[in-house]
């Protein structure tokens, strides 16, 4: 069996802060994965060591593996580049870039990683990343407006067709419903069960009800340790850690 | 990941050309100036005598000259710039607000070759006759005011500096004071002060943009060169009153330099005019950005 | 309660009327720079040669406008280049020494008398070349504009959000095409405000031109290594002289100079008010 993504003994510090202690799992392919923690525990940190976004950030400092197909990200060989597009990433708040149009922000990433060939091309593949993250029917009539017209529902879903646009193997989610309305995000939810169906999907949450909902896995994390990981049933019927446990159910906020 | 290196030692070549030439202007600057300060030391500084013939400089007149146009023009743009600031963001109407802001954005970026050809043509001849001339006419046995007056001279050029140096200390002072956090002001109205006492609260609070926004504007009218030359008078005199026609550093750059070369430590000597201003400016430039830094922890 | 009341009338009507008072200037200036100089301007005026001293011809102010629109674009080239470049390393690389310092030295030199800068593109690029030349006034011009545009341009990208920045570079592009082809559509307004300052800046400075480009106005541009005049010097050098014909002219020229700073700030104005996003 190849896994969708292996992570071994992965360390993370901001300056001398370690933030995430030896972390180690493996996925496979097509599931929804969900990381679920008390805020501060180190997720979103975890999601942006897979694609190296943390890279952003000049103090942190990553040792450790994060291999995709058997390579190791981390590799000195390893297009940086190259990394981020085989992730496609959607944000805790909705993020399009508001000064372009919602066709173009779709069309930006196929375009200057020169994915497609010609106009026809990139339509072809803005329409269908549209329609995966099912914005398709609602912005058909209005793609050359500009993307800061839509609801924070629609953004979110903007922000996936975006992210759908470079063809990824992976989708990394950090908390994308954190901001958005009751409806909105029942959207998103099942928008991402459709999705799993081609893409692995990562999911960060601190909402363990969530994870319930929709995950096939599931990892919890506290304190910058991974304390338990397993198939989603599992873990919030039989948990095996105490921690665990006391999260799931809710008295651990 | 070659673009990204390109891209890398492009930023790296740019930022290096940014500070070789910040370094390259100061190191010209005390290279050119050395030889004067070598051949006549602290005489340089302090010798009133500027005699291109004999070989002799001092700095002095147009040092004092520089000091005096900029402490007319600061004490007079003080009231004007804190004013300007409070009126623009409290007493205005709303719906006033962007055009009078816009107004004084725009008085701040006006060459300073307009404010020159105007003040020598319009600004000194109404100063001449309505305020020196009565000034010295009445009150000529105080000394400030005991030469009588030509229509350019030290204190026009410290008034139209004044004029020049106030749109820019109050915009700085108008930034901080529309970052004053609203409930703060809230407080002051809820104690039952009224207007004028909330404001003077407010301008307490944002002592520091003050300051920085006065000492920045200080060193501006300290460096001022085409306004001042143009309605200095440009004569090399030790000052006796506000209405003696004199030179400032800069103003006697401007005007030397083009024969300096005639003369062998002519040069020498108004680099050595350029270092002292830039000294002074720069003293006085940090003082401005210590209590912008001072502001910006604050708010 | 009285006395309080009193007070405060008195104190808000002075702040009223010193502000009145510093706002009267730029009325006179426009006021008296437009009625005084636009009656020498005719089509003629943006043309020809100045007048002799004189007699002969009105004349006009034609090398100069030349010249300065010469200095501005090459000034715009090099320092706009420099400035951009140098506020882009200072936004994204805000956390290193190098940055900080460099930020520093912009901020004392931004605030920096330009007579200084004049003597040291003296010092550079005349003296070594034995000659006045339009290269050293453009040089000097850009000197002074690349703080200006620099740490605009800094604010500019530092104004971005942080989840934009995320976002673009999640899209596996590299830093250049996240910085110039994403973000900076998104900073555009800033740094299309950065290039303007530059530009007004460049086209009213007269102190580093002083010793750089000699203002000569007996040709058009003959090249980048001989002189050339530049209306604000022109306007310094005619106001000066003696001669009441020459004064028209500067004030001829000068009316040209309010005009085109009127009209990068009116540009500029736009471009700060284009609908927010």
């Amino acid at each position: 069996m190849t896994w969708a993504i292996e992570v071994n003994n992965l360390n993370v510090w901001y300056g001398d802060k370690h933030i995430l202690k030896n972390i180690s799992f493996k996925i496979p392919k097509n599931i929804i994965f969900a990381i679920m923690g008390p805020s501060g525990c180190g997720k979103s940190t975890l999601l942006r060591a897979m694609n190296r976004l943390l890279e952003l950030n000049p103090h942190a400092r990553v040792e450790g593996q994060v291999r995709i197909d058997g390579i190791d990200v981390y590799n000195d060989n390893v297009d940086i580049t190259w990394v981020r597009r085989q992730f496609g990433m959607v944000f805790q708040i909705p993020n399009p870039f508001p000064h372009l149009s919602i066709y173009e922000n779709v069309a930006l990433g196929p375009k200057l990683n020169g994915l497609v060939k010609n106009k026809s091309q990139l339509d072809e593949l803005v329409k269908q990343a549209l329609e995966q993250a099912y914005l398709w029917d609602e912005v058909k009539n209005d793609l050359k407006k500009p993307a800061s017209m839509l609801s924070g529902g629609q953004q979110q879903r903007l922000c996936i067709a975006r992210a759908l646009a470079l063809k990824p193997k992976i989708v990394l989610m950090d908390e994308p419903t954190a901001n958005l309305d009751p409806v909105a995000s029942s959207k998103i939810e099942e928008l991402m069960l459709e999705l799993k169906e081609n893409y692995t999907i990562i999911i960060v949450t601190h909402n363990p009800q969530q994870a319930a909902r929709i995950s096939d896995y599931v990892a919890f994390l506290y304190m910058g340790e991974l304390i338990e990981i397993g198939e989603t049933s599992m873990v919030f019927t039989r948990p095996r850690h105490e921690l665990t446990e006391k999260y799931v159910v809710g008295r651990m906020g | 990941m070659r673009s990204e290196k390109i891209f890398q030692i492009l930023l790296f070549f740019f930022i290096f050309t940014t500070l070789t030439i910040v370094v390259g202007i100061v190191v010209s600057l005390v290279t050119t100036s050395s030889p004067i300060f070598i051949k006549y030391g602290l005489d340089f500084v302090f010798s009133s005598v500027w005699n291109p013939v004999k070989e002799s400089y001092g700095i002095l007149p147009a040092l004092l000259g520089t000091l005096i146009t900029s402490t007319i023009a600061i004490s007079i743009a003080t009231p004007l710039a804190i004013s300007l600031a409070v009126f623009s963001s409290e007493i205005i109407p709303q719906r006033f607000r962007s055009l009078m802001n816009s107004i004084s954005d725009l008085m701040a970026s006006l060459p300073s070759v307009i404010y020159g050809l105007w003040g020598l043509y319009v600004l000194a001849p109404i100063l001449h006759n309505y305020l020196m001339l009565p000034l010295h006419n009445y009150l000529g046995f105080i000394p400030l005011f005991s030469t009588k007056p030509t229509p350019t001279n030290l204190f026009t050029a410290g008034v139209l500096l004044a004029i020049m140096i106030v749109p820019f200390a109050s915009s700085i002072i108008r930034e901080a004071y529309t970052a004053v956090p609203y409930n703060l002001k809230e407080a002051a109205y809820s104690i039952g002060m009224t207007k004028w006492e909330t404001v003077r609260t407010m301008l307490g609070y944002i002592k520091s943009a003050i300051f920085a926004g006065l000492f920045l504007a200080l060193g501006r009218a300290m460096g001022e060169t085409m306004a001042v030359a143009m309605v200095v008078g440009n004569i090399l005199n030790i000052p006796k009153s506000l209405f003696d026609m004199g030179y400032t550093i800069s103003s006697l750059i401007a005007n030397q330099f083009p024969n300096a070369e005639a003369y062998e430590y002519m040069v020498p000597a108004l680099y050595g005019g350029a270092t002292i201003l830039f000294l002074i400016g720069l003293v006085i430039n940090l003082v401005g950005l210590y209590f912008i830094k001072k502001v910006m922890i604050k708010g | 309660m009285n006395k309080r009341k009193l007070k405060e009338k008195i104190m808000l009507g002075t702040i009223s009327l010193l502000a009145t008072i510093s706002a009267i200037p730029i009325f006179m200036i426009i006021i008296n720079i437009y009625s005084e100089g636009l009656r020498y301007v005719s089509l003629s005026f943006l043309i020809d040669f100045p007048p002799p001293p004189i007699g002969g011809k009105a004349g006009g102010i034609g090398p100069a406008l030349a010249g300065s629109l010469i200095l501005m674009s090459l000034a715009l080239m090099i320092g706009g280049c420099i400035g951009f470049f140098t506020g882009l390393y200072l936004s994204e690389f805000s956390h290193t020494k190098l940055a900080q310092y460099t930020q520093l030295f912009l901020q004392i030199m931004v605030e920096f008398p330009t007579i200084i800068i004049g003597l040291f593109a003296y010092s550079i690029l005349v003296v070594p070349l034995k000659r006045f030349n339009a290269f050293a006034g453009a040089f000097a011009l850009s000197v002074v504009i690349i703080p200006y545009i620099a740490l605009n341009v800094r604010e500019a990208y530092k104004s971005i959000p942080y989840s934009l920045k995320e976002a673009a570079l999640s899209l596996g592009i590299s830093h250049p095409k996240a910085y110039l082809r994403v973000l900076l559509s998104a900073a555009r307004r800033g740094v299309l405000t950065a290039l303007l300052i530059g530009m007004a800046k460049a086209a009213g400075e007269t102190a580093p031109l002083l010793f750089t480009i000699l203002g000569t106005s007996f040709s058009y541009f003959e090249g980048l290594d001989k002189p050339i005049n530049a209306i604000p010097l022109l306007i310094y050098n005619f106001a000066l002289s003696p001669y009441e014909r020459w004064h028209q002219v500067a004030w001829g020229a000068s009316a040209i100079l309010l005009s085109i700073i009127l009209a990068i700030f009116v540009i500029s104005r736009i471009v700060v008010k284009e609908v927010k996003i």
